[in-house]
């Protein structure tokens, strides 16, 4: 019974526990008992005392009780005086380092056309817990150092192993500026895209927790993604495994034999992404953006920019000999500006037209005061980090491993220095590595007579465009063209989930290529087909496919458009559905992943007065109806001479005539 | 011609008829919104007179090693019934007192349960001592008193006066009172719940590195803690350090001889409560927070410190205890556990107030055992009050809004509440129940009602139909039933304003109006022939000139 010292503390206190917010700070407890217990001989007297103040009672005038027994238990309690030692208490001290599992890059890398690659990485890492144990356990604490606290009670609570979040906006230009960074795995298609491994004993069960995931990172990061419902999610069978594979995802509950994990996979096309989705991702950083590399996200500058994309991957791992899990998070944001069109806005925040001292023309051809032929852009360039992101870098992180690093991947003809702010002074580094070790402010500068050259990363394994055909408000058609450059052939799984409103016919599947010798058998190794159920799931088609090296070739299949309810449309009809894109991951010769653009679908969209109209006018046409039956029964049948007497009774020179008559008759006038 | 209206008149009431009897209720049953019969006379009376059926009876054992007294019970229980009489009470409650069972204590301990027990010593003087670690009252006597036969009422009067003081003094009406006080002060009280979040944050100011002891300090005292308090809530606990916060303190320094209110006016609490547990309802917190050592350098100069302390301690109503250290920390500082200790302590007193379980600011927590399972009764009692409000709240609500639709589920969900509230009452009321574990599963299941409660009342379905206005259903019916209403009603009428212009001829003598009618018919040749009536067929029949 442990918590006996506590009671003891607690019982002997003299403080006074003051009233809300009020700025006297009290005399605890401790002290006073920590007094008591550094003095043996009399400690069990005012011990005792104090217990039995509260026992005696008005009416009893005796002295206190004496009650040895309890108070030589308390005494004797172990570990009580080793842990309440008077001699040392109250004391902060001062360790030789402390640092936690946190590491953060940064990679600057410029992009052909005076583009610029800008790339952060966040590394942070959980405390060991073990799973399977309740955290209403009595003993059981979560600590949290770096690991954002908000992630671990959800991870837990739906049990997803593996989390994978996406917010892609912009085109990458492949043709130009070479393969995705990191080969594409850390950048979803245009919009949210989230999938996640999850632990369940059941589909359904793994569907809930999936939901509950969805609603819970839809209002962390204050996105959509709470529309993800079953409509939208597909469980993904040859793509997203992961680079780990399934074996390295550890159960939890081993006990029970149900007990599976789950991929499950959504995305919402096109969907916006802004600042209020960039602001919660550094939230989540230890930093808060207000040291080392995070100082430079801003959503000004990060939202600015022809294509950005923030990721967020956590991954459980798991010591199998002790026990122990961790969860392992990877917080990107990669970003590609036009450095002319920036720098631009850095020196005229308000657009005006270039002055005509400052036109470049193309002196080739005529030009005067007037007229000018536009040279393309200098490749002459020279600009500093703190001109793009409109600030410096802030000091370093103190409390990570490895201290922050800025690299900057450039051929020789770049000449890279890192400025140190404060002291104005420049350094220089063969590596173009720079780690941050100071608490100063840091500036790069990116200075190059030719800014044509850049370094290549390789070629692109598969170029994938995907296009609707067809006309008209009923059907129409899905086109991919799929072209291997390369001399090696390339093998892909080819992943794409359409609303069940899009009705696939696989049976129209057609492939065409440039020398015709490739058939549908002769491509595909392995299909996956789901069929869509109406309003519950989308069709979900996976497919792995060789394609020849140097090889162009389509495939194309034709749906149907369905008519929706009239609620399932949404507010803005008009604009179309948006459709996710196709997901194509690279299995050989080198893994990589790369989704195609989006798709609008437009469907035949109704007036939406037309139900109002229709209630109207069926209503008129009953009311006639009704009208003329209830006539024809009701009203009084009559003769043509019978109408005619009517009729000429009800006229008001009839009546006249009958008044004159009887005023006559009264008079006696009449004959 | 008479059967001929009387048949038409009949075909018209009819449809009238149709109208009224079939037409109007089946579009009123087809167009009216669902609403459960809920039991509103029974929730009314539940409301009017509560606590009405319950008779909470505590049972407690009276035990003497020394003397056998072969009917102290019976003479205890008349002084204890005695006593509970002479204050009006709010909930109906008593003692049992019974001898001394070896056998059912024995048997309670057997399986990790106790009974109140009063353990009667002799001593020489008079006096009672309600130890800290079990459900026993000790109570000293001499043989005066013994003698004098004051022994029982001096047990009784422990009873009733100490050993479940909370309840007396709760339940116990003043002669003005209606309702008793409410349990602790509830401004700072969080709301009662049986499952809560304690988030622990230790927060820098600025980027130096910072590491504590938490755990152990955890382990030490507050596993303890957890689980003395565990039948009244459960807690999960984290721990977090967080850098680049310090809740805006540092603005304070600027303000000469700062307030309590220029601190509730400057702390920024917002980012520690968005990051908070989502299984629980409830969170409370602890942060400890360290100025940063480039905005104070010198440290928070209003944190007054004394050599024992370098810190000074907030509550922050229904959210936490704030702790606010004067000194930045260096870099790579460890707080150490003998650092940690007292202001875990300190939370954890404070924390008791934050439950509700404390309720004057100089009590100390004495005899806890005993202190919590009186709260644990008096929490089911305010539960059991709590879930009559919430179904009560409920009738008002359905009764204002009359389009408001109750789905089968809200019934389903009050009659589970009203049953379970009959068989806690009937726990209640036993007598002879009354052990430590009955005590926690009254508790658990009063949380209960209370659940099934709220979750009737916050019933999805029932707020959302209720902004569908009426002005719709008119305005989709009406192009309906105006034209068929209108085409009824006047063509009935009609019909009956006929058949009165024709009994109206029927008064006049027929003679009379022949008479009339021949002259009329001259007139009227006459007229024609002048040309003012050009239609022929209008004239009357030939016979009638004749």
């Amino acid at each position: 019974m442990k918590f006996s010292k506590l009671l003891l503390l607690l019982s002997t206190g003299v403080s006074k526990i003051h009233a809300s917010g009020s700025l006297d700070v009290d005399v605890d407890a401790y002290s006073y008992v920590t007094s008591l217990m550094a003095e043996d001989a009399t400690t069990a007297d005012v011990a005792s005392d104090a217990i039995c103040t509260t026992a005696i009672d008005e009416y009893t005038k005796s002295d206190s009780i004496e009650d040895d027994s309890t108070i030589e238990q308390i005494m004797t309690r172990e570990g009580l005086k080793m842990n309440f030692d008077a001699d040392d208490r109250g004391q902060i001290i001062t360790l030789d380092s402390v640092r936690y599992p946190y590491d953060e890059n940064m990679v600057v890398r410029p992009l052909p056309s005076n583009h610029l690659l800008t790339s952060f990485v966040f590394d942070m890492t959980s405390e060991s817990f073990g799973p399977r144990r309740n955290p209403q356990e009595s003993d059981q604490y979560t600590h949290y150092t770096v690991f954002p606290k908000a992630m671990k009670p959800l991870l837990e609570r739906t049990s997803t192993r593996q989390l994978q979040l996406r917010f892609t906006r912009g085109f990458w230009d492949a043709e130009s500026w070479g393969p995705l960074p990191y080969d594409g795995v850390k950048s979803g298609g245009s919009g949210v895209e989230l999938w996640a491994t999850i632990e369940a004993t059941s589909k359904d069960e793994a569907y809930h927790k999936w939901k509950s995931l969805a609603n819970y990172l839809s209002g962390h990061f204050c996105a959509s993604i709470n529309f993800i419902d079953s409509a939208k999610t597909s469980f993904p069978v040859y793509s997203f495994k992961g680079d780990t594979g399934d074996s390295a995802i550890p159960l939890f509950d081993r006990e029970n034999k149900d007990s599976n994990l789950y991929i499950l996979h959504a995305a919402l096309a096109n969907e916006p992404i802004c600042t209020e989705n960039l602001t919660p991702l550094i939230k989540l950083l230890p930093t808060r953006g207000k040291s080392g590399i995070s100082t430079y996200l801003d959503g000004h500058k990060v939202f600015d920019s022809v294509w950005h994309s923030l990721s967020i991957d956590i991954d459980t791992k798991c010591d199998l000999k002790s026990e122990l899990c961790h969860y392992e998070m990877e917080a990107m944001v990669d970003m590609v500006i036009h450095v002319p069109n920036v720098l631009e806005r850095f020196e005229n925040p308000i657009p005006k037209p270039v002055g005509g001292d400052k036109l470049r023309c193309d002196l080739t051809k005529p030009y005067d005061a007037y007229e000018c032929f536009p040279l393309p852009e200098d490749t002459a360039i020279s600009f500093s980090l703190s001109q793009l992101f409109n600030k410096t870098i802030t000091g370093c992180n103190k409390f990570i491993e490895r201290p922050s690093t800025i690299c900057v991947e450039t051929t020789t003809e770049w000449d890279i220095s890192l400025k140190i702010v404060d002291d104005d002074s420049l350094m220089g580094d063969e590596s173009n590595c720079f780690e941050l070790e100071d608490t100063k402010r840091y500036d790069v500068i990116l200075d190059s007579h030719n800014s044509k050259s850049v370094v290549s990363t390789g070629d692109v394994p598969v170029f994938v465009s995907r296009a609707l055909t067809g006309y008209g408000q009923d059907h129409g058609g899905l086109r991919t063209v799929l072209n291997n450059p390369n001399d090696t052939p390339v093998t892909i799984t080819f992943f794409e989930s359409f609303p069940w409103f899009m009705r696939i016919f696989l049976s129209s599947l057609t492939v065409e290529s440039s020398n015709g010798d490739i058939t549908v058998n002769k491509l595909m190794e392995s299909m996956y087909y789901s069929p869509a159920v109406d309003r519950k799931r989308p069709t979900h088609l996976e497919f792995t496919m060789e394609i020849p090296a140097h090889t162009t070739f389509s495939f194309s299949y034709q749906f149907d458009k369905t008519l929706l309810q009239f609620a399932e449309y949404p507010p803005d009809a008009n604009h179309g559905f948006e459709i996710e894109s196709a997901v194509v991951t690279v299995l050989s010769p080198k893994p990589y992943q790369l989704r195609t653009s989006t798709l609008l679908l437009l469907l035949s969209t109704p007036d939406f007065s037309m139900p109002y109209n229709v209630i109207i006018i069926s209503s008129t046409i009953l009311g006639l109806i009704f009208g003329v039956v209830f006539n024809l029964l009701v009203k009084r049948v009559v003769t043509l001479e019978e109408a005619d007497k009517v009729l000429v009774e009800r006229s008001i020179k009839y009546r006249l005539l009958m008044l004159k008559q009887r005023v006559l008759s009264k008079l006696g006038l009449s004959h | 011609m008479t059967s001929l209206i009387t048949l038409r008149k009949s075909v018209a009431l009819s449809f009238v008829a149709l109208y009224l009897l079939i037409g109007v209720p089946l579009w009123y049953k087809l167009t009216t919104i669902y609403r459960a019969s809920l039991p509103i006379e029974y929730i009314q009376d539940l409301y009017n007179n509560k606590f009405k059926e319950i008779h909470l009876t505590i049972p407690v054992f009276v035990k003497s090693d020394t003397y056998r007294f072969p009917d102290i019970h019976d003479a205890v229980q008349i002084q204890v019934n005695h006593l509970l009489r002479s204050k009006r009470q709010y909930v109906d409650w008593s003692l049992e007192i019974f001898p001394y069972n070896e056998t059912i204590i024995d048997q309670a301990t057997a399986r990790g349960d106790d009974y109140h027990i009063v353990d009667l010593v002799l001593d020489e003087f008079v006096g009672y001592n309600l130890p800290y670690d079990s459900k026993t009252t000790i109570v000293y006597f001499d043989d005066t008193s013994v003698a004098s036969n004051d022994l029982p009422f001096f047990i009784a009067q422990t009873l009733v006066e100490h050993t479940f003081e909370l309840e007396w003094n709760h339940w116990s009406l003043k002669p003005d009172q209606n309702e008793p006080e409410q349990l602790a002060n509830s401004d700072i009280a969080v709301n009662y719940n049986p499952n809560i979040h304690l988030s622990m944050s230790l927060l820098n100011g600025d980027g130096s590195p910072v590491a504590w002891e938490i755990d152990n300090t955890l382990k030490n005292i507050f596993t303890p803690f957890r689980e003395m308090i565990s039948p009244l809530v459960n807690f999960t606990v984290d721990a977090q350090i967080a850098y680049y916060n310090d809740l805006n303190l540092y603005q304070l320094n600027n303000v000469s001889n700062p307030t309590w209110h220029d601190l509730s006016h400057v702390i920024d609490l917002s980012e520690l409560s968005t990051t908070n547990y989502f299984v629980e309802q409830n969170a409370i917190n602890l942060v400890i927070v360290f100025p940063g050592k480039e905005t104070n350098l010198d440290g928070l100069q209003f944190v007054n410190t004394n050599e024992e302390n370098q810190w000074g301690s907030f509550i922050v109503p229904q959210w936490g205890v704030l702790i606010v250290n004067k000194s930045p920390l260096e870099d790579n500082a460890l707080v150490t556990e003998n650092y940690l200790n007292p202001i875990m302590l300190k939370f954890v007193k404070d924390l008791l107030r934050l439950l509700g379980v404390l309720d004057t600011k100089d009590k100390e927590l004495s005899s806890p055992y005993i202190v919590i399972d009186s709260v644990k009764r008096i929490r089911i009692i305010d539960n059991l009050n709590k879930a009559v409000e919430t179904l009560w709240s409920l009738i008002k609500l359905t009764h204002q809004f009359q389009q408001m639709a109750i789905p089968q589920e809200v019934l389903e969900d009050i009659t589970n509440a009203l049953d379970m509230r009959l068989e806690l009452i009937d726990l209640l009321n036993n007598p002879h129940v009354g052990s430590n574990m009955d005590w926690n599963k009254a508790l658990l299941m009063s949380n209960e009602i209370v659940k099934s409660c709220e979750k009737a009342f916050f019933h999805g379905e029932m707020l959302q139909q209720n902004f569908f206005p009426q002005e719709h259903k008119l305005a989709v019916y009406l192009p309906l039933l105006g034209p068929l209403s209108v085409v009824i009603f006047s063509g009935v009428k009609a019909l009956f304003n006929e058949k009165k212009s024709e009994s109206e001829e029927d008064i006049t003598s027929k003679d009379e109006k022949k008479g009339l009618e021949e002259d009329i018919a001259e007139e009227l040749k006459e007229t024609k022939e002048l040309g003012a009536i050009d239609d022929k067929d209008s004239i009357s029949t030939p016979a009638s000139t004749d």
